[in-house]
């Protein structure tokens, strides 16, 4: 508003400066400029940009811009919070999913035919198998519950002996766990048996969560 | 029960008069340490009269094992079924990459043998026209039938009692000749039992005092496992010694180290040979806790 009647108030001033010479203007000017330092309303062009009024108009919004500025900030925070809430993608277990190779069509095999001799026979020596297998299965648990009897026994006898040694003997062994053995394996161990060296590239897939 | 309650009571009065000592400075510790020794003496005396009431010798023995280092060879049904189950997994299966390739070669070359025949239909299949599958085949058994593997069974070996590599399909217990009484008997290692020391203490005692060296063994655990109890006879008995209670422990074999001495009286047997070598009684005894499986 001010911008615009000091635009005004310049026009004015020229058309009526305009037959008048330059110098004159300029003085005119000048004069003013000594005005402008006592009132605003009369300021010249030069001092048009920097004058107070001008200058005052920015510093309106103080308090309320950062305020605004921070609850923006917040709403921005909270939608990235909710985003970020969402669950983990599960790792896949690769043994549970049916690669592609299998359900392909073309490698199957054609079914043979059994003769009926044939599918008797295998029904029959899996009957014997489950009987064998239940033999071997009672003749283990028959052989550890007697070692079981034997071992009570002996604690039974150990106490009527000494309390002391049979407290011993109750203790249990802090040195004997981890116990491991390997098993026994198809052909003896060959002594002085150099392997050839190999390599390999590992390509198991590791996932991170 | 009256024995190890005094006992009891007695240990718990020395540690107070141990702990007092301790606490005590210049003459009056003299004095308490007199005292003391009085005290100790008198629990010897009383531990000494504990045991010795109770009428038998405590030995301990040691089972020591060695686990089978072969599989064994199948029974005829366990055969029978391994063949059946091989033949019915096959037909239940899918043909693989090598089968594919095998068929796809046979194919080819029926295709190549025929009279109109044109090169140019045939896809460019490069390395695999080359060297086709069965030469793979062939190039793999060359590979097998150079490797040789030990022999499983080997029956000069299996002989010869007191090696360890005999019936490598079984698992051996080592048995010593030792002197019980007057004569010598063959038996599981065992010693007696000295104040002092555990049970599992004495039975790695009669292991470490046999002539082979370096036999180092786990032994599985604090409890025995097994219990034999003879009677000496009756020209024998004392008023202190009725008989004996030998005491057995388990151990398993984990480094046989340098070979014993030939002369040694040591064997290693299987299961099935033991009544062989032991009496009949003290092998009812021992049966129980040796597992067969």
């Amino acid at each position: 508003m001010s911008a615009a009647l000091s635009r005004c108030l310049c026009r004015v001033l020229s058309r009526q400066t305009a037959p008048s010479s330059r110098s004159s203007f300029y003085s005119f000017l000048l004069g003013e400029h000594h005005h402008a330092v006592q009132s605003p309303w009369f300021a010249p062009v030069r001092t048009l940009k920097t004058s107070a009024p001008l200058r005052a108009e920015p510093k309106k919004k103080k308090k309320v811009d950062p305020r605004r500025e921070q609850m923006l900030k917040e709403r921005m925070r909270k939608k990235l919070k909710k985003l970020e809430k969402v669950a983990p993608e599960f790792i896949p277990i690769e043994d549970l999913i049916t690669p592609a190779k299998c359900l392909d069509e073309t490698r199957e095999r054609s079914a043979p035919r059994l003769s009926f001799e044939e599918s008797e026979g295998r029904a029959l020596l899996l009957k014997e198998w489950c009987r064998y297998k239940q033999e071997q299965h009672m003749a283990e648990v028959q052989a550890v519950e007697l070692s079981l009897e034997a071992q009570r026994e002996a604690l039974e006898e150990l106490k009527l002996e000494s309390e002391e040694l049979y407290q011993a003997a109750l203790k249990p062994d802090p040195l004997l766990f981890p116990f491991t053995h390997d098993g026994p394996v198809y052909t003896p161990p060959k002594s002085k048996y150099e392997a050839p060296d190999g390599k390999y590239n590992n390509i198991t897939k590791v996932y991170t969560q | 029960m009256a024995a190890p309650c005094r006992r009891m009571a007695s240990r718990s009065l020395l540690q107070f008069l141990s702990c007092f000592s301790r606490t005590a400075v210049g003459n009056a510790g003299f004095r308490q340490f007199s005292s003391t020794s009085v005290c100790r003496a008198t629990l010897m005396t009383q531990s000494v009269t504990a045991r010795a009431r109770s009428p038998w010798t405590l030995m301990a023995a040691v089972c020591l094992q060695r686990f089978p280092v072969i599989s064994a060879d199948c029974t005829p049904i366990e055969q029978q079924f391994r063949q059946m189950m091989r033949q019915m997994e096959l037909e239940k299966s899918l043909l693989s990459d090598h089968e594919l390739r095998l068929l796809e070669d046979a194919e080819r070359m029926s295709r190549k043998q025929a009279d109109d025949y044109d090169s140019d239909e045939d896809d460019d299949l490069g390395d695999q026209e080359i060297v086709l599958a069965q030469d793979l085949e062939d190039s793999w058994e060359q590979k097998l039938k150079s490797f040789q593997p030990t022999p499983r069974v080997t029956a000069d070996t299996d002989e010869d009692l007191t090696s360890l590599e005999r019936c490598l399909a079984d698992s051996l217990f080592l048995l010593a000749e030792q002197q019980v009484g007057e004569g010598k008997l063959w038996l599981l290692p065992q010693t007696r039992w000295q104040d002092g020391e555990t049970l599992r203490q004495t039975a790695e005692r009669a292991l470490a005092s046999l002539p082979a060296a370096g036999l180092k063994a786990t032994f599985l655990g604090n409890a025995p496992c097994g219990v034999y109890k003879y009677k000496l006879p009756k020209a024998a008995r004392t008023e202190s010694t009725v008989g004996t209670k030998v005491f057995f422990f388990k151990a398993v074999l984990s480094d046989s180290g340098p070979p014993a001495a030939p002369n040694a009286p040591l064997l290693w047997a299987k299961k099935s040979e033991l009544q062989r070598y032991l009496k009949p009684s003290y092998m009812m005894a021992v049966d129980r806790f040796i597992l067969g499986l």
